[in-house]
This record gives C-alpha cells, sequence and structure tokens, in this order.
C-alpha cells in the first residue's frame, strides 16, 4: 500500500486524497479558512501551508535511495504547498507546522496579511467564540501587527438577502458562499466583486440573495462577514448550551443543533450528518425557534363561551378529561394523531385509548405537492409522516377524517394544527367535545374544549422517521417547569450549566413552559381512570415499540446517537408514496 | 551578442505596406507554411509538426520563455473531447506593447502560425483573447480572420486538406490578471478572471475542463518561420539557447521609443543607444527595465555588456521576461518608480489568494509613506521582509511579479530610498 510521512511519522493510504484531508482525518490539526470537505477546493486563502517533498526512489530497484549517512533522500517541492490541494503520493514527505520552521511561518505569514485589512472587532462580532479566524489567530498567529497605514474600508451592515447580512470588511475572500451557492444549494446568486483587497462577496446589481438555504453560508463563513440578520447581536456564543436535534419543519428530518439561553431557542444551526444533510439546512427550519418559544399553550386550559379559553389547574384539567372520556362510549371516541408529533408520543397515545377501548388512531400526512425540491426541502412539512405509518396509525385524508368527525363524539387530537391546515373546520368540530394535547396556540386548540399543553421537540428525548425511513431522535434543550437541567442526564451541559449563579439569567423561570410529555400526562389520566399505563421516559416507550416491531429491532437511542440515527427497513415506494 | 544587426532584415512584422490585407500578405508568401503543412501531412505529421518546432526552441515570448514545441507536446492523445488552443494577446504589463504591433502589422503571420500550432495538437477551436483597451486591434484583427475564412484558412475543410478549424477572437475588460494563462481561461469562459490551481494544467483541463495550450501571440507568429525555414535555420538566429527575432518594446526616457524587430542577444547598449536613438536630452541612463514592470529593474553599472537574451540577463540579475524595455535617466525618482509600480499590482492583485490581496496593499501604501517623506527605515526592512511572505505562496504568479520589483530596487538603490525616510525615531543615540 502507498505510504505517505507526514510529521516523521508513516501512514498508509487509498486512492486519491487530499493531504489536509488525510491530515484532519487522523485526528491531526493544519490551519485552513477556504477548504471545506463538501466543495471544490480553490486553494485560495493559502493558510493550509505545508513543506512537502518526495522520497526519491532508485528507478529500477523501486527502494529510497540513501544518501551517505544513511538517510533517504528527499527531493522537496520549490515552494510550499497547500496541502489542500496536495494530492498524496507514494512515498511524499510532508512537514506541518509542527515539525516544519518554515511551515509555521509561513502560516503565520497568512495570518499577518489576513489580519492586516481586518477590522478586529471581534468584541462586537457575533462569530467570537466560534471564529476559524479568531481561533487560529490564537494558535498559529504572529503576536501584535506591524501593519502601520490605513486599513481598506469596505460596505458594512449590507443587507445580501431577507435573512443574511454582510459586513465585507470582516470578509477575508475564502468564497466558501459563492461556491456554496454555486455548488450545493445552485441559485448562483453570489459571486465575489471587485478586485484585490477591495474584493468582497455581492449578488448582482438588483438581485436578493433570497436563496432557500442562504443561512448555510453564515454557517461555513469562516470569519463574522456573513451573520444571521435574525440571530445579529442576540447573544454570544459560549453563552449558550447546544443541544443536538432535528428539523421537525419538513419531512427530511435534517439534524440540527438548538442554541439555547435562558431556556429560550436563540438559533438553530445544522449538524453534520452525511446520511441525512451533510452540513446544510434549509431556512425554513431555521425559524422553528420562534414556535418554540412564543405562542406556547403554558397551563391547560379550558373553553368558556365562544372561543375564550380559561386557563385550569392540571388536577382539573385531568379531571375534566377524565369525566369526558366516562360519559362516553369508547366508539364514540375519535383519535387523531400526528405526523407533527414523535413515534413515542403517537405510540403512547394510540395505546391508551386503545386500552380505554377506542379504535386505532387515525392520522392526516401533511403534505403539500410540489413544495419540496431535490435537496432538502420536502413536500412532506411533517417530520414524521413515516413514523406513524410504523406502528399502523390508520391514514387518511381530509374527507375521511372529517365523515370519521361527524360520527364521533369526542375528538381527541395530538399536535396538529387540522384546523389551521385545513383538514378541518372549526365548525366541524363545534358540536363535539375537542381535546387537544398541543405544543402551541393555533385554530385548532381555539376550537377545541380542552387543551392540554405538551412538551415541544426541544423539551423531550423522541424520535421521528424521515421520508427516507431514517429514524433519528431528539435530546431536551430547554427546561420546562417540571424539568431541570442538571437533574437530566439527556440535556447537554454548557458553561453557564457548570458557571451560571443565581443572578445569571440563566435560572429565570419565566421562560420554562408548564406543560407534560404526551405520555406523562397520559401516565396522569391512567392514574385517574384506573389503567394500566405508565411511562416513566420515553426510552421504556421506545423500548416496548422495538420489541414489538419487526423494523425497529435492536433499534436503541444509543444506536441513534452512536450512528447518527438508523435507516429502517422500509421499502422506499411506501415512503414515497403521497 | 549579435554583432550584424544592422543588416538584419524583419521577418515577424516585415516592412511592405498594408501587409495587415490577405492580398499582400499571400503575395509575399502567406501561408505558404501552412499550405506546406496540409499538402504534405505525411511529411508533416502533427508529431513532425510539433517536433520541428520543438527542436526551434522557441522561447515562449509571453513572458514565461517556455519551449514552445514542448509545451505543444504535453497535450494528451485527441478522444473525444473538444480540444482547444488560447492565444493570449492580453499584453498588459506596463512596458509590454508587442503584439499590438503584429495585431496591426501582420495579423495574418498570428493566424497562419496558430493555424499550424492547431494542426499539431489536433485542435479544433482556436480562441483569441485581446485585452479590451486594444479594441482597435481587435477590428484589425477580426478583419484579418475574415478574409482568411473567406480564402478557406479557416473553418471547415481547410484548403481542401479535411481539416478543419474555427478562430473566435475576444476581448477582455481590463484586467491585468486576465493575462495570467488561467486567469485567462477563467475569463473566456465567461468568469471572473481568477486563476487556476495546477495541477491539473490546462493541456489535461483547460477550458470547460478540455485539453487546451495556451501560447502568446508572439510566440505564434514565429511558428510560420520556422516552418519554411525549418528548425536549424531558426536556431541560427539570435543568442545561444535563446533564439529567433524578438519584438523589443523600448519606452522610457529614449529619444524614438517603439516596437523593434531585432534578434534575440542584442545588446542593450546597442538598443538604447542606437536602435532607440539614445537617450532624451543627452542624458546619463540611470536604470533599465529589461522585459516589462515585473521583471527586476537594472543599475546602468550592472548592464555592462549585458545582452536581451534569458542567459545574459540572468546573470545581470533579472530576466527577459517580454523584452518590453523600460529605459530611465539619471533623473529618475526610483521611489516614485517603485510606488508606481507597485500602484500597479495593487490595482490588478485579483484577490483569490491572500498573500498577494493583501500584500500588495500593503506594498503600496508604505511605498506611498516612504514617497511622501513620511517613511522609516523600519519600513524598507518591512516592505523586503513583506515581499518575501508573498513570493512563492499563491496561485499564480502576480505576487512574484509585486514583490521581485520592490525587493530588487529597493536592494539596488538602497540609498536613494533611505535618503527619503525620516530618521527613525527609534534610533537610539
Amino acid at each position: 500500500m502507498p505510504e505517505v510521512f507526514i510529521d516523521n511519522e508513516r501512514y498508509e493510504f487509498e486512492g486519491d486524497q487530499m493531504a489536509l484531508q488525510f491530515i484532519l482525518d487522523l485526528g491531526m490539526e493544519v490551519p485552513f479558512f477556504c477548504y471545506h470537505p463538501s466543495m471544490s477546493i480553490p486553494a485560495n486563502c493559502r493558510q493550509c501551508m505545508v513543506k512537502a517533498g518526495q522520497y526519491i526512489k532508485d528507478q529500477e530497484t523501486g527502494e529510497y535511495e540513501l544518501d551517505d549517512d544513511g538517510n533517504r533522500k528527499i527531493r522537496w517541492f520549490p515552494k510550499m504547498q497547500t496541502s489542500c490541494a496536495l494530492k498524496l503520493s507514494d512515498g511524499m514527505v510532508i512537514q506541518t507546522q509542527e515539525t516544519s520552521e518554515e511551515a509555521e511561518r509561513a502560516q503565520k505569514d497568512t495570518l499577518e496579511f489576513l489580519l492586516i485589512n481586518h477590522p478586529l472587532d471581534c468584541p462586537i462580532c457575533d462569530q467570537a467564540g466560534e471564529c476559524p479566524l479568531q481561533i487560529q489567530t490564537y494558535k498559529y498567529g504572529p503576536e501584535g501587527s506591524r501593519f502601520e497605514v490605513k486599513k481598506v474600508h469596505k460596505p458594512k451592515r449590507v443587507q445580501l438577502g431577507p435573512r443574511v447580512t454582510l459586513d465585507a470588511e470582516r470578509c477575508i475572500n475564502c468564497t466558501r458562499c459563492v461556491r456554496f451557492a454555486d455548488e450545493i444549494s445552485g441559485s448562483k446568486q453570489l459571486t465575489i466583486v471587485s478586485r484585490g483587497d477591495k474584493n468582497y462577496p455581492m449578488t448582482a446589481p438588483s438581485e436578493t440573495f433570497d436563496d432557500p438555504y442562504s443561512l448555510n453560508t453564515v454557517d461555513i463563513c469562516p470569519v463574522g462577514a456573513l451573520t444571521s440578520t435574525d440571530f445579529r447581536f442576540k447573544a454570544r456564543v459560549w453563552e449558550m448550551n447546544q443541544t443536538p436535534s432535528i428539523d421537525i419543519t419538513n419531512g427530511k428530518g435534517c439534524n440540527i443543533d438548538l442554541w439555547t439561553r435562558d431556556n429560550e431557542v436563540l438559533r438553530i444551526t445544522p449538524r453534520h450528518n452525511s446520511e441525512v444533510n451533510d452540513y446544510w439546512m434549509p431556512d425554513e427550519g431555521r425559524k422553528a425557534f420562534e414556535q418554540f418559544n412564543n405562542n406556547r399553550v403554558s397551563r391547560p386550559s379550558v373553553k368558556l363561551d365562544g372561543d375564550n379559553h380559561s386557563n385550569t389547574s392540571w388536577n382539573n384539567a385531568i379531571e375534566t378529561f377524565a369525566e369526558a372520556l366516562e360519559a362516553h362510549a369508547p366508539q364514540e371516541l375519535l383519535l387523531i394523531g400526528s405526523p407533527h408529533a414523535s413515534v413515542e408520543e403517537n405510540y403512547a397515545f394510540n395505546k391508551f385509548f386503545n386500552l380505554l377501548g377506542a379504535s386505532t388512531a387515525k392520522f392526516i400526512p401533511h403534505l403539500i405537492s410540489g413544495y419540496g425540491d431535490d435537496f432538502l426541502i420536502t413536500d412532506d412539512q411533517a417530520p414524521n409522516t413515516n413514523g406513524c405509518r410504523l406502528i399502523s396509525l390508520e391514514e387518511t385524508d381530509s374527507a375521511g377524517i372529517k365523515t370519521a368527525v361527524a360520527e364521533a363524539e369526542v375528538v381527541i387530537i395530538l399536535a396538529d394544527d387540522l384546523v389551521g391546515r385545513e383538514a378541518l373546520s372549526a365548525d366541524d368540530l363545534s358540536a363535539k367535545y375537542t381535546v387537544s394535547l398541543a405544543t402551541n396556540k393555533t385554530l385548532t386548540t381555539r376550537a377545541s374544549d380542552l387543551v392540554i399543553p405538551i412538551t415541544c421537540v426541544a423539551e423531550h428525548a423522541a424520535s421521528y422517521v424521515n421520508v427516507d425511513g431514517r429514524i433519528q431522535r431528539s435530546f431536551p434543550a430547554k427546561e420546562t417547569k417540571y424539568t431541570n437541567r442538571r437533574l437530566n442526564l439527556e440535556m447537554s451541559e454548557g458553561r453557564l450549566d457548570r458557571y451560571g449563579t443565581n443572578f445569571d439569567n440563566w435560572v429565570k423561570e419565566e421562560h420554562k413552559i408548564d406543560c407534560l410529555p404526551a405520555w406523562e400526562f397520559l401516565n396522569h389520566l391512567a392514574d385517574r381512570l384506573g389503567l394500566e399505563f405508565q411511562y416513566d421516559h420515553s426510552r421504556t416507550i421506545f423500548a416496548e415499540l422495538s420489541d414489538q416491531i419487526e423494523s425497529l429491532r435492536g433499534v436503541t437511542y444509543e444506536r441513534m446517537d452512536d450512528e447518527q440515527g438508523v435507516q429502517l427497513p422500509i421499502e422506499q415506494n411506501e415512503v414515497t408514496q403521497a | 551578442m549579435i554583432e550584424d544587426w544592422k543588416s538584419y532584415e524583419p521577418l515577424l512584422i516585415p516592412d511592405i505596406p498594408n501587409l495587415h490585407k490577405i492580398d499582400v500578405y499571400e503575395e509575399n508568401d502567406g501561408y505558404s507554411a501552412l499550405r506546406t503543412v496540409l499538402n504534405d501531412q505525411e511529411k508533416w505529421s502533427r508529431t513532425d509538426v510539433t517536433n520541428e518546432v520543438k527542436a526551434a526552441n522557441i522561447r515562449g515570448r509571453g513572458g514565461a520563455g517556455f519551449n514552445a514545441g514542448l509545451k505543444w507536446s504535453f497535450m494528451p492523445e485527441p478522444d473525444d473531447r473538444p480540444r482547444y488552443l488560447a492565444c493570449n494577446g492580453d499584453e498588459s504589463e506596463p512596458g509590454t506593447f508587442k503584439d499590438r504591433n503584429i495585431f496591426e502589422f501582420n495579423p495574418h503571420i498570428f493566424i497562419e502560425g496558430a493555424l499550424i500550432a492547431a494542426y499539431a495538437m489536433s485542435v479544433d477551436t482556436i480562441y483569441v483573447y485581446i485585452r479590451g483597451e486594444y479594441i482597435d486591434w481587435v477590428h484589425i484583427l477580426e478583419q484579418a480572420v475574415e478574409e482568411a475564412y473567406d480564402r478557406g484558412y479557416l473553418g471547415k475543410d481547410i484548403l481542401g486538406k479535411g481539416i478543419d478549424i474555427d478562430l473566435h477572437v475576444t476581448y477582455g475588460a481590463g484586467a491585468y490578471i486576465c493575462g495570467e494563462e488561467t486567469g485567462m481561461l477563467e475569463s473566456l469562459e465567461g468568469k471572473r478572471g481568477y486563476p487556476r490551481v495546477k495541477p491539473p494544467f490546462p493541456a489535461q483541463k483547460g477550458l470547460w475542463g478540455n485539453p487546451t495550450t495556451i501560447n502568446n501571440i508572439e510566440t505564434l507568429a514565429n511558428v510560420p518561420l520556422v516552418i519554411n525555414n525549418g528548425a536549424e535555420w531558426y536556431q541560427s538566429i539570435g543568442a545561444e539557447g535563446h533564439n529567433g527575432p524578438v519584438l523589443y518594446g523600448i519606452s522610457g526616457h529614449v529619444n524614438k521609443p517603439g516596437v523593434y524587430e531585432y534578434p534575440a542577444g542584442m545588446s542593450v547598449e546597442d538598443l538604447i543607444y542606437e536602435v532607440a536613438g539614445g537617450i532624451r536630452g543627452g542624458k546619463k541612463l540611470k536604470a533599465l527595465i529589461p522585459g516589462g514592470t515585473s521583471t527586476p529593474v537594472l543599475r546602468a553599472d550592472q548592464l555592462e555588456g549585458v545582452s536581451m537574451d534569458s542567459n545574459s540577463l540572468r546573470d545581470a540579475g533579472s530576466m527577459m521576461g517580454t523584452a518590453g524595455m523600460v529605459v530611465m535617466d539619471e533623473d529618475t525618482d526610483m521611489v516614485d518608480l517603485l510606488w508606481r509600480i507597485s500602484h500597479f499590482f495593487h490595482h490588478e492583485s485579483c484577490g483569490q489568494c491572500t498573500p498577494c490581496r493583501e500584500g500588495t496593499g500593503w506594498l503600496e501604501k508604505v511605498l506611498l509613506k516612504i514617497k511622501n517623506g513620511e517613511g522609516e527605515i523600519k519600513d524598507l526592512d518591512l516592505l523586503l521582509d513583506v515581499t518575501t511572505q508573498m513570493e512563492g505562496r499563491t496561485i499564480c504568479a502576480l505576487a512574484d511579479a509585486a514583490a521581485w520589483p520592490v525587493r530588487h530596487t529597493i536592494n539596488r538603490f538602497r540609498d536613494e530610498f533611505e535618503a527619503r525616510c525620516k530618521k527613525s525615531v527609534h534610533a537610539v543615540a
């Protein structure tokens, strides 16, 4: 097998490989800015320079030639090489900044150049704390600056598009954003304009950067040049907790991170998963933080008259619900599950009412035909349509559900705004006793007689099956009234968890929603009704499910965590059917 | 050193009125080299043509001085992909203005050379890229191309010999970097003129990813001479290791600036004092930039016995470049000169690579400070440091081209720069 020698260590490699990626894969480091593993290699930042050469081989014997001291002879390449664009070859010798002073010097020189016209406004820059330029300057940069002349001034606060703001002075012209629009999203809306040190990325005149994936450029921008218009100046990176989760705004299930502070989700960024979304996500999914924070149902409520609701206690809600159930025969109940809710919620919901004798829950896929693209936006507007199919809920459509509602007396809806998405009308529900288990206030909760607040994806651990049949799960990122970060091992721990004090905003109560996981509410309801139904954690529900369902056999939360989701043996035609 | 230059008869641009017209060109043996090749494709196979040109060692006139025939031989074997010849007429370095004369006075010799090159490399499409400022010369060349199409030298079934070659003339929008060969390819593709990372080299992946060779206009104009007279004859012209006629573009403080055709290897002295009529006002020579502003400047005392060929100039401490000679008399302010050169490279850096984008501006700004009498001695050392940080660290050679003049001008005229600097505030008594 061909071999290379990096920092005096021997490594074997196969096929066509570039030095930088190879080094990174080994867990070692060479600083870089413009290189991105999913895009073309422009080698323009010149940061990843290494000293490289080749051991000389005797053409006839194929053996390495030795010098008088018995050391292998090296032919060094005349110039420093950018490791991102340096293709490995047999017998190549590479010295990174670790072993070569020249490489160290070259990297330092490049950083000095990068910084001379950079505004160095880290104290007010959103990127600070997660800025490759900042980090690498500390690690590899020069001390101080020898630049004593005037910096170049460029446009600031430029609204490139509805969601992206540009500060051209911070830009280091790595062209990642331009390449993203060219190669990944395909909108080709960005280019570099002007020339030399006046360069910066821009749209064509009168064009706006409204690419549905535009915010990915903010993620990959290695400096604070491109910032999210929405998130700008909201929080410092180190004040936030980063919790892995799943995008629930469409059927793709993009892997994401929820960034929380003070029990509010402040931003959503994609998390790398080469099987699902690579490094990317649609802009739409990033707006979901609003629905996690705002317009939430907090505390149960009952309908008084007209559309007026009044908050009530959990005890009263349970009692009211139980009385309604006791007043009707099981066949008068209609259960509507939800592709917007998790596998566990749907399963527990369905199981609970099956125990009462009601028939299997129905669900209506939430599809908008033609809405999707061939990238990460899907026609499916819900994250768990396949999950509902997986646990064999009864799939129906708007007409089917209207008929079923007309025949029922009590309608129980799990986390689905059926009125809002016009599968039902408020009139359909007006003559029925309607209970909504809901995360947010919607037209459906407004039309409901009893509203039970349940946790959203940002508050519980639960799994979702995407359009391709991949099951992935969420972690709790926000506390509810009844959870505590420090007691919940599923919750990520951030700097404020470790070092926060009572004087930090972190422990404020007001952003905690008064809600329960659906299964936990059903536990209480089961106690009241005397049913055998008790789940202490979604994990228990999932364990039960994986015993019952063939295609979930052997699937656990641990596997989902280790393998970034598990592809289920679901037939593709079943998946894509509308 | 060329002694008998006075009897030299121009070959690339002979003194024939209206030679740019195809009738006149044909009357004067024009397109005979092309006919020779196409009429006897057995004797002049594609390989034979390439080998003959390789043997002649036409050193690329765009500045790098690479053997043109050898470059042709890097083209891969023909497959089903299109193949291109891209002709570089984007000469934009201050001091370089030689290709313009070919377009103006003898465009057909270039077209003929390009056709032979295209034949040798099995190329079916030729692009000519000319700087936008040369729009008048673009029109002249377009006229010539049209005539060549009318006479059957271009297009389908050239001269009835079953060869199809098309030629397109296109022009840039005023960027020096589009004269860098891969920057030119990007520009030809309609993109921003950002030079490409090599490898892959254009012969493997050039225009639209297809095999492409890039030659300078003057280089290709030499090709018909080689075919008509043979490599051996061509080798007999000029200096050892640097053959053939050269278009010397002489500018600056001389009495008769202009483009002059003489063999390679002319003595600098002859060129300045005989050919270009000497320094204006009878002043003394102070310095010479031999081949366009990117080539290191030489002091008058470094020029003794130096001739215009790559070996002699290398020994003297500079390069042949494009033979665009900038002559400077004793009144020249070297600080002003260097600032102006740096201003050019700062303005023309494409901004792709960090060291060049940031370095060129830094150099210019510090030089401006020195020019304005606000510099300090330490700034000179800073400038030299910055040139080291730029050199050899970028995708194309523009950073080198910007760094060399700074380094060499400061080193060779250090006194003058120091005299312009303030006494350093850091100096300790």
